[in-house]
């Protein structure tokens, strides 16, 4: 896919004009108000239509580690303002999506391109099914999570045993002649909005495996089994149920605790019994690996709750003449060097080659560490630091 | 290098340009007066034979103009976009818009505005020119085809399927009488094509299915005709030719599903290859891969890049690619076999290098579900943003990253579908490298202190590289050396890449960051 824009700061906030914002007239409108909506707007919406950030409904560790990712490309954001952001998605657009009717006029579309994940208990609500500035047709069907659930029931009757539990087709067990095809992929489906090409496709004579003629089927069962089909599509999706990362624990503690002794070098700045004492109390496995790999950059420091705030880096600066100048490195470029001094006062210089720059990263070992570490060795630690309860 | 052929048309272009227009058969030409193509020229080479702007005189470049879009979500957007500069007329796209601006000082001809049924708004690479036409893709998979003296649209052609989740992104290119038009999608599993499209009607001429069909050459890379029909292979970068073999080069994208590879084992032809295509009829000369069955979506889309090089003191038509999995490829475009094979940023992925010159995927750095650590990250050692090649130091120069992240599967069926996973956190560092086409060695390397711009990279005779870094510095090196010799903050990461034309006498840097456009201008004396 392409890359995601590595631009992240933006200038205005001015009201577009409508008329040359057909698809995304009122998008800004749509967000939630909440603490943090704000920083959304500034940060996130450089690059996305508003319907891309507020169309996905995720849990919070999908939440951080999806703007832990776009902070990786390139978006702008300080830790505060990183937090701010994944709570105000992680609550205005979870995964449940108990908060989606709080979208004004958009109804209950989930996923990360649209086709509803979310629960819509009252049913098809006004509004568009597909994302605006996302994947697919803006008319996308609006799943209605009860239809889907009445459509499963009538899918386990009449479709499961030909077209596999997750409708993806038929598994190795099935006899050649109940072999279905793939419905996620099914041009049928794909194309079909509450039925409209499902109905007709059906009662041209598909056979159901209960034995009744598919003419039986009723308007309600059509459509419900539409629901149930474009929820197992959103399913296949980016943001889908599925993707979340499964089972990180298959290290050897022993051995992880080995690497922390020794050749890791951990101990030299880090515990068990001190800093990282009940660190697996705090944090899950995945974080905790996240957490160590990538402590200084985007998604490791920022994985999960509780994240300890960030050693800052310092910057030693060295001019021609006068004292050399130590403090919090604020910016840095080819260019200018900025620092915040012991005093607290803000000091920037030009560089130039007569300009000594000495950055001083504290998580630099970790940084080092990256093209020793060998994939056992990252299992290996995981294992050993859940043992810190 | 003395790339002899080039540098003689590129001082008959001089003089030949001076009629203007739209004329396809000069995009073999570097341009001087107008930036007439995606690339400015077939050969994608982003080299400018102008001087005017030089070294020596860097640091006398001026602002000349300013626009800004004023569209999108909330007046922000990021224009990836190459300009076309015509007959002083400079046009720009972002998703679902089109400006005419005189380029003279930035002020709006007009501005077109497509009424979108949605698609995946993520960019847009730029537009075509041809007589009074001016095309774009439309996010909802639509070609358009506008008055290019008007703004006004003349005929539009449905290009993809927008329930199967493609959509439209890629700058279309005229070659004779044909327009190539590409796709993009990366959602639903989906086969990635290139069409040619008739230039007065927008007509199919030919359909190239990237994936093969059973019983075709390259099927035997799929392991079952369900796998193929769904195996991906966007065509998303702008495609380049050379005239005289009438041969396209297009990059094609990741396979599908794409993280999770297990229902499509093999090497997954013709995805993520560089692929040669008659002009005319449509059909595959040759095929070279630079990412076999590759589970990290890393498109090999980067700009195939045309120039004639001397390889062991012989002549030699060569075509490179600095390649999103970190490997650049330097192959022979007559016949498509591999020259060079090596690292640009240092890889943890492959097992060595195959015979054919291709990276040996390591199936420990597939992704796995308790994760493996990766580098380069899914953002890749470079993406999208245009590279170039300056035939007067016969380097290569790319907006490098060197990034790590952990790629874990997700989907535990039997069949993965979508992604089916995703790479997770990350660290990395960027920078500006120039390599040298006959050993794959790099010859100096400019480490952004700020982080690596995404940015596209613009050489010219002047001996000057334009390039952004990730502090929003649009920044002027010396191409020999690498050396910064001048920049602006442009208060917005630049976000495209950099183009130059002559006009007046004078010389013109026209570059997007974020959501504006900026010209500079070194003024005739």
């Amino acid at each position: 896919m392409p890359f995601p824009c590595s631009n992240a700061r933006w200038l205005c906030l001015a009201a577009a004009s409508a008329a040359l914002l057909v698809p995304w007239a009122g998008s800004a409108q749509t967000l939630p108000d909440g603490a943090g909506k704000d920083v959304v707007l500034r940060a996130c919406s450089v690059c996305h239509p508003a319907a891309m950030v507020s169309g996905r409904f995720m849990s919070r560790e999908q939440w951080n580690a999806e703007v832990s990712k776009m902070v990786q490309e390139g978006a702008k954001l300080s830790d505060a303002e990183f937090t701010q952001v994944v709570d105000y998605l992680a609550k205005s657009f979870p995964s449940n999506g108990a908060a989606a009717g709080q979208v004004a006029g958009r109804g209950g579309r989930g996923g990360r391109f649209g086709f509803g994940m979310t629960q819509q208990p009252s049913g098809p609500a006004p509004g568009r099914g597909g994302a605006a500035g996302g994947a697919g047709p803006i008319d996308m069907q609006v799943v209605d999570t009860a239809a889907a659930d009445r459509g499963r029931t009538v899918y386990i009757a009449e479709c499961v045993t030909c077209h596999g539990p997750r409708a993806r087709g038929a598994g190795d067990g099935v006899p050649e002649a109940q072999k279905g095809p793939d419905l996620v992929r099914s041009l049928v489906v794909l194309h079909d909005r509450y039925g409209k090409e499902i109905g007709p496709f059906l009662r041209k004579g598909h056979p159901l495996q209960s034995g009744r003629p598919a003419s039986t089927l009723t308007e309600a069962q059509i459509a419900d089994l539409s629901h149930f089909l474009h929820q197992k599509v959103a399913d296949t999706l980016r943001s889908g149920p599925y993707s979340r990362v499964q089972n990180v624990l298959t290290g050897d503690a022993k051995a992880g605790e080995a690497f922390f002794e020794g050749a890791g070098g951990c101990k030299q700045c880090h515990s068990p019994t001190g800093d990282l004492a009940g660190i697996a109390s705090r944090l899950d496995p995945p974080t905790i690996q996240q957490r160590f790999l990538f402590p200084g950059a985007g998604g490791g420091r920022r994985g999960g709750g509780g994240a300890p705030p960030r050693k800052p880096v310092t910057v030693t600066v060295a001019a021609a003449s006068g004292p050399a100048v130590t403090g919090t490195l604020l910016y840095l470029d080819d260019f200018t060097v900025a620092l915040r001094d012991a005093n607290g006062q803000y000091r920037s210089f030009t560089r130039g080659r007569a300009v000594k720059v000495e950055r001083h990263d504290p998580v630099q070992a970790h940084i080092d560490l990256l093209p020793r570490y060998t994939d056992k060795n990252i299992h290996d630690i995981v294992a050993y630091l859940e043992t810190l309860k | 290098m003395k790339p002899v052929r080039f540098l003689t048309i590129a001082a008959l272009a001089l003089a030949s340009f001076a009629a203007d227009g739209v004329d396809p058969a000069k995009f073999a030409q570097p341009p001087t007066t107008s930036w007439p193509t995606y690339n400015g020229d077939y050969s994608g080479r982003r080299f400018s034979p102008l001087t005017k702007i030089n070294t020596g005189n860097i640091d006398a470049l001026t602002l000349a103009w300013v626009h800004r879009m004023n569209v999108g979500p909330f007046g922000g957007g990021s224009i990836k976009a190459t300009p076309l500069v015509i007959d002083g007329v400079l046009y720009y796209t972002f998703p679902d818009h089109v400006w005419a601006l005189d380029a003279r000082n930035g002020r709006e001809l007009w501005h077109y505005a497509w009424d979108s049924t949605g698609g995946i708004h993520i960019g847009n690479r730029g537009a075509a020119a041809y007589k009074d036409y001016l095309y774009f893709e439309t996010p909802d998979c639509h070609l358009v085809a506008l008055d290019r003296n008007t703004g006004t649209k003349r005929w539009t052609q449905t290009i993809c399927d927008l329930d199967l989740m493609y959509y439209g992104s890629v700058a279309p290119v005229v070659v004779k009488n044909h327009l190539i038009v590409g796709v993009s999608g990366d959602d639903l599993d989906i086969p990635g094509y290139l069409e040619s499209r008739d230039l007065e009607t927008g007509a199919l001429q030919w359909h190239f299915s990237v994936v093969p069909q059973p019983g075709e050459p390259g099927s035997e890379t799929w392991p079952n005709a369900e796998a193929m029909k769904h195996g991906g292979g966007m065509t998303w970068i702008p495609i380049t030719y050379d005239p005289d073999l009438n041969l396209i080069y297009v990059g094609t994208g990741n396979p599908q599903p794409v993280i999770a590879g297990k229902g499509r084992l093999g090497d997954n032809l013709y995805t993520e290859s560089i692929i040669a295509i008659d002009a005319d009829t449509g059909k595959m000369k040759w095929w070279f891969q630079p990412s076999p069955h590759d589970t990290h979506d890393w498109d090999a889309t980067q700009t195939p890049v045309l120039f004639n090089g001397t390889i062991d003191g012989q002549p030699r038509k060569l075509l490179a690619q600095a390649s999103r999995n970190g490997f650049f490829f330097v192959i022979d475009r007559v016949t498509g076999k591999k020259v060079v094979t090596s690292e640009f940023v240092k890889t943890n992925w492959s097992k060595g290098i195959d015979q054919l010159g291709r990276p040996i995927p390591d199936p420990a750095k597939m992704p796995q579900f308790d994760g493996a650590l990766v580098t380069p990250n899914q953002g890749g050692a470079a993406n999208w943003p245009p590279t170039s090649f300056s035939p007067q130091t016969g380097l290569f120069y790319v907006n490098a990253s060197h990034a790590y992240s952990v790629y874990y599967l997700f989907d535990t069926d039997e069949k993965p579908e979508g992604w089916g996973g995703n790479d997770r956190g990350g660290w990395g560092e960027a920078m500006l490298e120039a390599i040298d086409y006959r050993t794959g060695k790099i010859k100096w390397s400019h480490k952004w202190a700020g982080g690596g711009g995404r940015s596209g990279v613009l050489t010219t005779a002047g001996n000057l590289i334009f390039a952004g870094d990730a502090s929003d510095n649009f920044v002027a090196l010396n191409a020999s050396t690498g050396e910064p010799l001048w920049h602006a903050n442009l208060g917005q990461n630049v976000s495209n890449g950099p183009i130059t034309f002559e006009m007046d006498g004078s010389q013109y840097v026209v570059v997007a960051a974020g959501d504006t456009l900026y010209a500079f201008v070194m003024l005739a004396k």
